[in-house]
């Protein structure tokens, strides 16, 4: 995925939640503004026959992947044409025909999962792979020791991206996780792990690239840890616990302006071409909006549908 | 004289079994501490061994037949000779050692 | 009428046959459990499997229930048909996470894009191994929208139902119980198929309509046995089908004898007696009507205090006695 293509689909996430945190229906949201590159540094990575699952925080991840944004829009709206017919919304949302898995929005509740899904592959021979994101906060979970334990002992296809933000709501990193660095985690298991900025999409897509090489060659799992910055609360509902300067800090890292600045400086971007690329994305969010929006709400008689 | 082999116990756990093998058939003569029947239970197998001589005489429950902890399996005799009373006289038991395996 | 061959076979052998005539007919049904590979399962349940169907899918896992659970929920999710085997029902809990939150959720959360055709065998029941080792938790289970439950007491239903339980769209829950595994019952060769969801009559009886599952079954029979005696004639309806509850079936019984017994080894708190005597009554209006169950206490391992907390053939008796000398009036 060349440079340009990665400047949009993040410069499309920033967009995207911008125009959801405006909208009055809204509702409880947690963003990925700050952690874009992440999302589209990993699936930068990813091809047609791969699946991507998320933590709760899954719009990034979901744009990323490339679901439509009409539709993403539409499920966190509550609305009858989201993929998951607005039953799910944010915390689970899903298009696995799009090789978006799926959301879970239970802290460390899509590990073990994906390690399934991934031996489901294994066992299909697809040739696919699975990369399950998931933040610092679940990296004290036993869930994660298990997963880390049977992708090693079945060498699974799987890439496990710790989105490591620094803080589990307001506890920071540093609180509630003993090892120095999440990669520090895959050690112990033999798995092959590296660390990098979570700022720079190019280093998330180089480094989620060498991993999944070395997962596609069947070599078994692989960790990739990403030091991200949020910019926003952990959710609509929570607080904001940091100062004035760390919220400077965390935004001078921004990794849309990075990569920009980077396109800049080596020619490939136009002084004002930023702007209109900026411009570009906020259409497309309205686009979405207005077609979620123009969507019929999920019928109540959902409620008793796709139970058993 | 005629004598009941039984299913052996008590086994904890067990009510009946299933007859696995026999180690022989009429006419078998067995002598002490050899294996006349295996039988098996919901998760091992009984090895039953003569404690003394004696002569195979007839097979009531063949190999996949069920039979109750105390019920009689097989007829033993002192020989091959003599003649076999009628089905439901009660006979004394062939002492057996079983092992569960 | 056909002539049907029939075996007696044990109820371990009964789940094995199941299994292995769904491995060979589908190359999708994998299992995953502790002890389940060269070991043959805990109750042999599984023997002969691994040997068939090798480590690929036949996988031991470590002793890590979350894990085993949620990569069986997981690999459902993306096509497989695993069965899980949980040794000790006791350590469903570990798992209740990705079956209860994941599993359970699945179709719903992702408006039927994703179903989860997973089977969680659990083994239930006290037989002298201890507090942790012991419990009897389906009525946890048959709570949870998504699930379904089911409870076989015979080598028939433990073949159909599983049978019906790997079939199936998931998940489910499928509870056996440590006191089965050494009975024996008639399987036929071509058996015919026993439906998730449906109750049976398992003793016609006029007198009383006792409603239980698994385990207890034997222990029902026992009581209408020594009931029998004395003229009072016990009709069971073996459950089967914990969730969705086959409550008409039960009614119909109670219709005919006008009170009803619930029976479980499990908790009366919230149990499954409390669900089936209410839906019941729904269906039947008065009634007489008593649950029993375990006492109020974990079970202990010690084989006196364990038997004198769960109900016995003489306590079943005793209740029904008290229940058809009562008053016709219903509570």
């Amino acid at each position: 995925m060349d440079r340009r293509a990665l400047l949009a689909s993040m410069l499309a996430i920033r967009a995207f939640e911008e125009a959801l945190a405006r909208h009055p229906d809204a509702g409880f949201q947690l963003f990925s503004s700050g952690e874009e590159a992440v999302a589209v540094g990993v699936c930068a990575a990813l091809g047609p026959h791969d699946q991507l699952l998320s933590s709760g925080r899954s719009i990034g991840p979901a744009l990323a992947r490339g679901l439509d944004p009409g539709v993403v829009m539409a499920e966190l709206l509550g609305r009858a044409t989201g993929p998951c017919k607005g039953k799910g919304g944010r915390g689970h949302l899903a298009q696995p025909a799009a090789g978006f898995f799926g959301a879970h929005a239970v802290v460390g509740g899509n590990l073990t999962i994906a390690a399934g899904v991934a031996l489901a592959m294994q066992m299909q021979r697809t040739g696919g792979i699975v990369a399950c994101i998931f933040g610092d906060g679940a990296c004290g979970s036993g869930a994660l020791h298990e997963t880390l334990n049977i992708a090693a002992l079945w060498k699974l296809p799987l890439l496990l991206v710790c989105d490591d933000n620094g803080w589990s709501i307001s506890t920071p990193r540093e609180a509630a996780l003993a090892p120095r660095s999440p990669a520090d985690l895959a050690a112990p298991f033999g798995i092959r792990a590296a660390s990098v900025d979570g700022m720079d999409v190019i280093a998330v897509r180089d480094a989620a690239t060498a991993l999944t090489k070395h997962v596609r060659g069947g070599a078994g799992p692989a960790f990739l840890a990403c030091d991200a910055e949020r910019f926003s609360t952990h959710s609509t509902a929570t607080r904001e616990t940091r100062s004035r300067e760390a919220m400077e800090a965390a935004r001078a890292r921004c990794p849309i302006r990075r990569l920009a600045q980077s396109m800049r400086d080596e020619g490939e971007l136009r002084e004002d071409a930023l702007a209109t690329l900026e411009r570009d994305a906020a259409d497309a969010a309205a686009s979405a909006l207005r077609f979620a929006e123009r969507s019929p709400p999920t019928d109540i008689d959902e409620i008793r549908r796709d139970v058993d | 004289m005629i004598y009941a082999l039984a299913v052996p116990g008590p086994i904890e756990d067990v009510e009946e079994l299933r007859v696995l093998q026999w180690h022989g058939e009429p006419g078998t003569r067995f002598a002490a501490g050899e294996l006349i029947v295996e039988l098996e239970t919901h998760k091992a197998v009984v090895e039953v061994r003569a404690s003394g001589p004696g002569v195979l005489r007839a097979i009531l429950c063949p190999a996949g037949d069920w039979q109750a902890v105390g019920r009689t399996l097989a007829l033993i005799g002192d020989d091959d000779a003599e003649p076999l009373p009628p089905p439901d006289a009660a006979g004394a038991r062939f002492d057996v050692a079983f092992e569960v395996t | 009428m056909s002539t049907e061959r029939v075996a007696k076979v044990f109820f371990a052998e009964a789940i094995a046959r199941a299994l292995g005539e769904a491995m060979a007919r589908d190359p999708r049904v994998v299992i995953l459990g502790q002890d389940v590979g060269r070991f043959g399962g805990p109750y042999r349940e599984f023997a002969g499997l691994h040997a068939r169907f090798g480590d690929e899918r036949v996988r031991d896992m470590p002793v890590a229930e979350a894990s085993m659970v949620g990569v069986g929920v997981g690999a459902a999710a993306a096509g497989l048909r695993p069965l899980v085997s949980i040794t000790y029902m006791d350590f469903v809990m570990l798992g209740l996470d990705p079956l209860v939150n994941y599993g359970a959720k699945l179709r719903y959360k992702t408006g039927g894009q994703l179903t989860a055709p997973v089977v969680v065998k659990c083994t239930a029941g006290a037989k002298g191994q201890g507090v942790a080792h012991s419990q009897s938790l389906e009525s946890w289970l048959a709570g949870v929208a998504g699930l379904k439950v089911v409870a076989p007491s015979t080598p028939a239903d433990a073949y159909g139902l599983m049978v019906a339980a790997l079939a199936d769209g998931g998940p489910v829950v499928y509870v056996d119980h440590k006191r089965l595994f050494p009975t024996a019952g008639e399987l036929a060769d071509a058996p015919a198929p026993v439906p998730i969801g449906r109750a049976i009559v398992r003793r016609p009886g006029r007198d009383v309509t006792i409603a239980t599952h698994s385990y207890m079954c034997r222990v029902a029979d026992a009581a209408a046995d020594r009931l029998a005696a004395d003229g009072i004639s016990c009709e069971i309806v073996d459950l089967r089908t914990l969730w969705p509850l086959d409550v008409a079936t039960v009614a119909a019984s109670v219709a005919r004898t006008g009170a009803l017994v619930t029976l479980e080894e499990g908790q009366l708190a919230c149990g499954i007696g409390s669900e089936v005597a209410f839906r019941v009554r729904e269906e039947v209006g008065r009634m007489r009507v008593v649950r029993l169950g375990a006492a109020r206490a974990p079970v202990s391992g010690n084989p006196r205090l364990e038997a004198a907390t769960l109900p016995r053939p003489d306590d079943v008796a005793a209740a029904v006695r008290r229940l058809l000398d009562a008053k016709a009036d219903e509570r």
